[in-house]
């Protein structure tokens, strides 16, 4: 019955006057009250409805108000006057390997933007690697576990905790028998302080540590700033990994002040295959794997006094005789490195010399093992003695040596739990699988490189149903936790506390309670003697992006082309020019890679610098679940390890097989063709010959009164580590276009890092040189476009207005540099949702057709522009993306107008020279010249 | 008197020739078999325009650093084609060569298709083609206007004028033939089709005289054009700072060029005219005689164009001798000896009279210089582009199927196109025809 059937039952005319008549017929309010008691004794008076209607609209306004961060996590310093789209900025870390790298996290509407490196934390002073600033793409994978499964099947959190509580009683009962925890390397100190607690708990429970990418020993932080001769032994401390940073920091910091006239900065490098750390040497000696130790007792009898042992090469006794020359003369600044995968016993004696050279030492010294291996979980699984297994953050499905035959062994235990990331590998294989929480929106706790540590505040509430690894691992003791309560038991400290606050807000715990910056990982097995059957050196590696496979499922690291070989999108078999030449080998053939049993297929490529008869593959790849995006991605490396040798393997086979696999190379030309591209000075303080004034009808820049950017690159102090790329993708939402569309040249990055070689194929020197836009003074893409699309601003900017722009294409053509990009096709419009999130806010997402480049951070530029003005002084500084990030400080962005500017006294270096000076475009960003010696004169 | 009737009797074959081709055509089913492959590639052409829009040009081969690909270079190959229709009908009625009379219109017909062709192709070519009247000095609100040092903006007004100065001039040179084909018309739909068109002609002295005038100032318009559009065209290239291009020589070697291919294809659809609307008597071997001169004579000053352009490579050393070097060995060989094997070698047969004259190795030849100029183009714009400054951004073009699907696309409509101009509208300029037997016999008698 409805409230108009009052109106059918009246007898005769009965005239009303409007509905609303009916609503004071008091059996209808009866019926009213009666259905909806909420509204009894509801006056509907119509002003009472449209404030009814106020309120609601207005508190769903509220509602839609931005997501915010954890209530109590602490901004960081700077915090502008709140406002919707207003940053916040918060000091945080990621984790890489168990190492924390501090960050600043910028987050926008309450989703984090940008990841920074923390300026006040000494294991970042701002700097970042490529990892880090990628860890944001990390966060908004769509491929990311969203709820917990129960054999595959979605589950709910209660009835995870109800089978963990019922385990945790079990256990109880058993003192913890049979329960193995099986984590990755882990540098938490709550979770360190929570595994504690559950083995005091539980003393008889067994606690495994898996790291693929761990060696013999723990890597040792250095001190490079004050290293004046360094000589690396199969060694990479400036190449990617946990150290990364602030390796590249210490020697970038010794570098400038050799270029300064303070010191030396000598590297002295023996490696079988080309790393960072190689590249940037001053002497490179390429060696065979199994030539180390010899080198290293040649090394060290040399520094005693002895005369070296027989067998070593011309080549080797000269590179050994100078470095030992060097590193007696800079006793006290001098010392040795060692690959962490070589034997301890080699170590032994690198730690001998480096107390000899009165070495300078890290202020913290490596941790010591307190975690089983894996081999050991893996017995007890084969024993059956693992009654219940729970994998914590660690793939070993994926990533165990195959001789260990993980997958098997675990299928054999009773209740099999893992906690995630991403449904992985391992996760195919459990009874239940716990979304884990990304670092980014949880709290916790890291140690960073320098020892001291960083509380990790959420700067996003989760997106998903996840729970911190914290609370997983909490909900042993049956209720659930805080996140924020565990990590603040760990540090005896709560809410409100000045100490605790002041530690949020600085990103550093102080004073800083030092703990090892190694993350915990198990000792593994000595190597076996490198003296195998006849055949070549495999040398296996973790790979410049995916790491150890963590990162393949990350777009912005599988673009980023790898920095030696600029592949992208795939890993391949490293061979030198005469291997390949031998076995009739070319780029892109498909060759097959055996040593004992495994044996891989996988493209070739041809790596110059290489030692002879050696073989390079790098772990991360064929990655066969965790999403989409890594998935089927090359081939993988992990099926040529073994337990005990994890590194190096003799006797590897290669032969070519029937086929060919065509990789994404971003630079397939490698040398720079007679042209002078990259230039050279012998030593520091020396100059390049004066480039002549070349005739020009402009007038030159800058022309009036104002800011005049421009940009400095030091190509001494470019390692080459991509931080610059990565960070360039984060700030200005660049497109990420896939394998085929790299193939074809169509990658997007604004900043490119290019790479070339000079000498002989066999032992070539390499250089690297980041090409962003030069912002010409003379702009041949101005002249090109026909529509206005690309003009130059007063300040300098050589500026690209997207929705003027029609594609043309003539700015692109007339490019002498080619940094410029275009959208070919629909490049971003079916991006999901999650991935829109990630966009920075402040830059324009492209469409098709349109002309994009470089653009010196122009949204930085501006929005100091308009802070200057708003508070009314002078604009001061700004810093680009790439600058920020590079963690060598080669790259310099500032005003040319001020000549106290660092930008401007780069520029006055006799180093500094303008790529392709002959086209006369008068570029704003410059070079520095490399120096080829690190010796001073 | 005799002299007389017999002149007459032979204008009135020569109109009946001409004018009933659209009534009673000659060959309709070659015709129809020919205009069904044509529509069947206009069909792709379609298809390609639509993907293109939908996808963006990401469905082309073109990448950085070869931004520009195939519509850029058969941009220009069209233009250039159509260059010799406006040369044979403006320039020789301007010097007043009367050998002209019979291949002017199909002549003045293949421009226009060409140049709509060719015009097309660079809008196609845009990242967003929708706003090409971007580039157009029209009152904005924003009161943007186009980038004037731009050659784009330049090829832009170029290419628009030398289409409306086209249409221009063959419009007004068909004219009277379209009056007599109206008069000469016996079902109604063709009197009144001719009829509109004819503007109301009727073949007073006075109607001669301001189309005398009307048709000279025209032509007088358009030939300073070819020389000016190609230039402009060449800009394109010479203009950009990239080793290849950067080169005075250009604007000529471009405008011969244009010529070289553009008489080439006039050759060829000669030839094909000829055969389909049994008119051997109207375009005779002296006709197929001049253009072989013509394309000879052309042929040879591009050449000597390459020869210039190697020399200027040479002289000018690194990064220009780099892209010579590239052109003679490098991954597009093939485009540059193809370019001057197809351009070069069959044509030095042309020397011949015998050659010259024959119908089918005339078309061979034409053939095989509309394939070679269009591999010079290819050249001149691919590998220049592939490596030009820097080692780093190396990168090979491969053409895929949407490239050639839109170029054979293109072919399709100008077959189309033609083929229903012959079939439809005077293919030979009968008035002038007659003119000149007219002058011929005065000169005679």
């Amino acid at each position: 019955m409805t409230r108009y059937d009052a109106l059918s039952d009246t007898r005769g005319q009965a005239f009303w006057q409007g509905l609303d008549q009916l609503l004071e017929q008091p059996d209808f309010r009866d019926k009213v009250d009666r259905h909806f008691p909420v509204f009894a004794g509801f006056d509907l008076a119509r002003r009472d409805i449209l404030k009814c209607l106020g309120a609601t609209l207005a508190l769903a306004g509220l509602d839609g108000c931005e997501r915010q961060a954890d209530e109590t996590a602490m901004p960081f310093v700077r915090n502008p006057a709140g406002g919707p789209g207003a940053e916040r900025h918060y000091a945080s870390a990621v984790e890489l390997d168990g190492v924390g790298q501090p960050i600043i996290g910028i987050c926008r509407d309450g989703r984090p933007v940008k990841l920074e490196g923390n300026p006040a934390h000494p294991a970042s002073g701002g700097a970042t690697d490529a990892f880090t600033q990628a860890a944001l793409l990390g966060l908004y994978d769509p491929a990311r576990s969203q709820a917990p499964r129960r054999e595959g099947a979605p589950a709910t959190w209660s009835e995870a905790e109800a089978m963990l509580s019922e385990l945790a009683a079990r256990l109880d009962q058993g003192r913890g028998m049979g329960f193995h925890l099986l984590t990755g390397p882990l540098g938490s100190p709550s979770l360190l302080r929570q595994i504690g607690e559950l083995r005091s708990r539980w003393p008889a429970m067994r606690w495994h540590v898996h790291a693929p990418l761990a060696g013999t020993v723990p890597e040792a932080v250095l001190p490079l700033e004050k290293v004046q001769a360094l000589v690396a032994l199969d060694a990479d401390p400036l190449g990617p990994g946990p150290f990364q940073t602030i390796h590249a920091r210490g020697w970038s910091t010794r570098r400038r002040a050799y270029q300064a006239g303070d010191g030396d900065a000598l590297l002295f490098v023996a490696e079988p295959a080309p790393t960072l750390t190689g590249v940037a040497s001053s002497e490179r000696l390429i060696v065979r794997p199994r030539r180390i130790e010899a080198l290293l007792a040649a090394l060290s009898a040399a520094l005693n006094g002895r005369a070296a042992a027989a067998g070593l090469t011309g080549k080797e006794q000269a590179w050994v005789g100078r470095a030992a020359q060097e590193l007696l003369r800079h006793r006290g600044a001098a010392a040795v490195v060692l690959g962490a995968h070589h034997a301890a016993a080699l170590h032994a004696t690198v730690e001998a010399i480096n107390a000899g050279l009165d070495a300078p030492q890290a202020s913290h010294a490596p941790a010591n093992p307190q975690g089983e291996d894996l081999a050991a979980l893996v017995a007890a699984m084969k024993a059956g003695t693992a009654k219940s297994v729970m994998v914590l953050e660690s793939n070993p499905a994926y990533s165990a040596p195959p001789d260990l035959a993980f997958a098997g062994a675990f299928q054999r235990v009773p209740l099999r739990i893992h906690a995630g990331l991403h449904p992985d590998e391992t996760a195919e294989l459990v009874h239940w699988h716990l979304p884990l929480a990304h670092l980014l929106e949880s709290w916790s706790d890291v140690t960073a490189a320098d020892g001291s540590c960083v509380i990790v505040q959420p700067l996003v509430r989760p997106f998903f149903d996840v729970r911190s690894r914290h609370q997983v691992l909490a909900l042993f003791g049956g209720a659930v936790a805080d996140g924020r309560a565990l990590v603040q038991e760990t540090w005896d400290a709560h809410d409100g506390v000045d100490r605790w606050n002041s530690w949020l807000l600085s990103g550093r715990v102080e004073p800083a309670a030092k703990r090892s910056a190694a993350p915990v990982v198990p000792a593994t097995a000595v190597l076996p003697v490198l003296s195998g059957p006849g055949g070549l050196d495999l040398i296996i590696r973790r790979d410049w992006s995916a790491h150890d496979g963590q990162f393949a499922h990350n777009p912005w690291l599988q673009e980023l082309p790898r920095p030696l070989t600029k592949i992208t999108w795939d890993n391949a078999i490293e061979v030198g020019p005469a291997l390949a030449a031998r076995l009739e080998l070319e780029n892109e053939d498909l060759a097959e890679l055996s040593v004992g049993d495994a044996k891989v297929l996988g493209p070739v490529w041809i790596l110059p610098g290489i030692a002879p008869d050696t073989v390079l593959v790098h772990l991360g790849y064929g990655r066969r679940a965790g999403g989409q995006v890594g998935e089927g991605v090359g081939f993988d490396a992990y099926r040529l390890r073994t337990s005990g040798a994890s590194w190096h393997r003799p006797g590897a086979r290669l032969r070519k097989a029937n086929g060919h696999h065509p990789l994404a190379s971003t630079q397939r030309h490698t040398t720079m063709a007679g042209h002078d591209f990259v230039r050279y000075v012998e030593q520091a303080g020396a100059a390049l010959p004066p480039a002549p004034e070349k005739p020009s009808m402009y007038s030159p820049q800058p022309k009036g009164e104002g800011p005049a950017w421009g940009m400095a690159i030091d190509l001494d102090l470019c390692i080459g580590c991509n931080a610059c790329v990565t960070a360039c993708v984060a700030e200005n939402n660049i497109a990420m276009v896939g394998r085929e569309q790299v193939q074809i040249g169509r990658e997007m990055h604004w900043l490119r890092v290019d790479r070339y070689y000079s000498g002989a194929p066999e032992d070539p020197e390499h250089v690297f040189q980041p090409v962003p836009c030069m912002h010409c003074e003379d702009a041949p893409c101005e002249m090109g476009c026909p529509v206005n699309a690309t003009v130059h601003s007063p300040d300098g900017l050589n500026l690209q207005v997207y929705n003027r722009c029609i594609g043309t294409r003539t700015c692109q053509a007339y490019c002498p540099y080619k940094v410029r990009r275009f959208n070919w096709l629909d490049y971003v419009r079916e991006d999901p949702p999650e991935l829109r999130a990630a966009r920075n806010p402040e830059v324009t997402v492209r469409d098709r057709g349109v002309m994009e480049k470089c653009t010196y951070c122009i949204q930085r530029v501006e929005r100091a522009k308009i802070e200057a003005d708003a508070d009314g002084r002078p604009m001061g500084e700004v810093r680009t993306a790439c600058q920020q990030a590079c963690p060598t400080q080669a790259i310099v962005f500032g005003n040319l107008a001020d000549s106290s500017s660092e930008v401007s006294r780069r520029k006055r270096d006799q180093r500094d020279f303008a790529l392709l000076e002959e086209a006369n475009t008068r570029p704003r960003t410059t070079y520095g010249a490399r120096i080829r010696k690190g010796r001073k004169s | 008197m005799t002299g007389k009737s017999h002149l007459a009797s032979r204008y009135h074959r020569i109109t009946d020739e001409v004018v009933s081709i659209p009534a009673q055509f000659p060959a309709p089913r070659t015709w129809a078999v020919l205009f069904a492959c044509s529509m069947a590639l206009f069909l792709l052409l379609i298809v390609s325009v639509v993907v293109l829009l939908i996808r963006g040009p990401g469905i082309w081969g073109n990448n950085i650093p070869v931004g520009w690909g195939f519509p850029i270079a058969n941009y220009i190959w069209w233009l250039g084609i159509g260059h010799a229709g406006t040369l044979i009908s403006a320039m020789l009625l301007l010097l007043q060569e009367n050998w002209r009379n019979s291949t002017n219109r199909f002549a003045e017909a293949m421009t226009l298709f060409a140049v709509t062709c060719g015009g097309l192709y660079p809008v196609l070519h845009l990242g967003r083609p929708w706003y090409f009247y971007w580039m157009a000095p029209y009152p904005s609100t924003m009161t943007v206007w186009p980038q004037f040092r731009s050659p784009l903006t330049w090829d832009f007004f170029a290419v628009l004028t030398y289409l409306i100065v086209s249409i221009c001039f063959w419009y007004i040179g068909i004219v009277p033939d379209l009056a007599s084909a109206r008069d000469r018309a016996k079902k109604r739909r063709w009197q009144l089709f001719f009829g509109i068109c004819a503007l109301g002609w009727r073949g007073n002295g006075r109607h001669w005289l301001r189309w005398r005038q009307a048709y000279t100032l025209t032509a007088a318009i358009a030939v300073p054009l070819v020389v000016s559009v190609h230039s402009e065209i060449s800009m394109l290239f010479a203009a950009g700072p990239i080793p290849g291009w950067n080169s005075t020589v250009f604007p000529p070697y471009f405008v011969l060029g244009a010529a070289f291919s553009g008489f080439a294809v006039v050759t060829m659809l000669a030839v094909m005219v000829r055969s389909l609307l049994r008119l051997e008597d109207l375009v005779t071997e002296r006709h197929l005689d001049m253009l072989g001169r013509m394309t000879l004579a052309t042929g040879l000053m591009t050449a000597f164009g390459y020869v210039a352009e190697v020399f200027t490579s040479l002289y000018a050393g690194s990064y220009e001798y780099q892209t010579l070097m590239d052109r003679f060995t490098g991954p597009y060989w093939w485009s540059f000896w193809g370019a001057v094997v197809f351009n070069f070698v069959p044509l030095q047969l042309l020397w011949q009279r015998r050659i010259r004259v024959a119908p089918i190795p005339a078309f061979l030849i034409g053939l095989s210089v509309a394939i070679g100029m269009w591999m010079e183009r290819y050249m001149l714009l691919v590998t220049s582009l592939y490596r030009d400054w820097l080692e780093s951004s190396v990168n090979l073009f491969h053409a895929t199927f949407w490239d050639w699907s839109l170029y054979l696309g293109f072919i399709g409509f100008f077959l189309s196109a033609f083929l229903l101009f012959i079939r439809f509208l005077p293919v030979i300029s009968q008035f002038e025809i007659k003119e000149a037997i007219d002058e011929g016999a005065a000169a005679v008698g």
